[in-house]
């Protein structure tokens, strides 16, 4: 199982696109990661999230991979999940924060 | 990123001091690191399971890209706990703050890998020319 985090604005994505970004990050977890995704997906409450000091409309996907990665990997999985988010949720490149952690990244 | 979490006990920070907080470390981050204020996130959360707030009031998490030194985290630290005391009205000793360093090859942002720390202009110069040139067709 891989863990991911993702942590989206309230109100911002719809429910079923929501489930389509949850399905769609599972099959990148199992194509590159060879490993189903155990998602937390996290809902910062209005008023509550900000980027620049204004009220934020950024999603942030973090992967927490159970390998080290090569740099070529880790950019390929990045880039999938920009490219999900944008087809998805029609959001600009600038609302999306992607990062793939190594092993050694993982907090106690 | 970087991403700073502030996680606090229920109705400990009021909702009208958070805009106030996340300015702060907007600024903060911003004037010890010399990064750009649109790489700056801040999300509140109340009695969230991350991060943990073992005995505190409140705890700030900051995932920051690696590189800046123990000085510039140490500030960091002590202005944004500060902030969140000034803020709130919440006791300084119940405010805990961690960091933890993440290598700016391993976060894309913009569509782009995040600048090393010190090249932030030249990737800002950058990121705006490339997003001119496919709005440019």
């Amino acid at each position: 199982m891989i863990p991911i985090l993702c942590l989206v604005q309230e109100g911002q994505i719809a429910p079923s696109i929501g489930e389509d970004l949850r399905s769609s990050l599972d099959q990148i977890a199992q194509d590159h990661l060879g490993s189903t995704a155990g998602i937390n997906w996290v809902e910062v409450e209005a008023g509550s999230g900000f980027t620049e000091a204004k009220p934020s409309t950024s999603s942030l996907v973090s992967i927490q991979s159970d390998r080290m990665l090569s740099q070529d990997e880790r950019i390929s999985i990045m880039q999938k999940i920009c490219d999900s988010w944008i087809e998805k949720t029609e959001c600009s490149i600038n609302e999306i924060v992607a990062s793939v952690n190594d092993p050694a990244a993982r907090e106690g | 990123m970087p991403l700073y979490l502030c996680n606090a006990r229920n109705g400990s920070i009021p909702p009208e001091a958070k805009a106030k907080i996340a300015k702060d470390i907007t600024d903060i981050h911003c004037a010890k690191t010399g990064a750009p204020p649109t790489f700056v996130h801040a999300f509140f959360f109340e009695e969230a399971p991350q991060p943990q707030l073992g005995d505190s009031t409140v705890q700030l998490h900051g995932n920051i890209r690696a590189g800046r030194t123990d000085e510039q985290k140490a500030e960091i630290v002590q202005e944004m706990r500060e902030s969140v005391a000034r803020h709130s009205g919440i006791d300084l000793s119940e405010i805990a703050m961690t960091t933890a360093d993440v290598p700016a090859s391993w976060v894309m942002e913009g569509g782009d890998l995040l600048p090393e720390p010190g090249e932030e202009e030249a990737w800002l110069a950058a990121h705006a020319a490339k997003l001119a040139a496919e709005a440019a067709g």
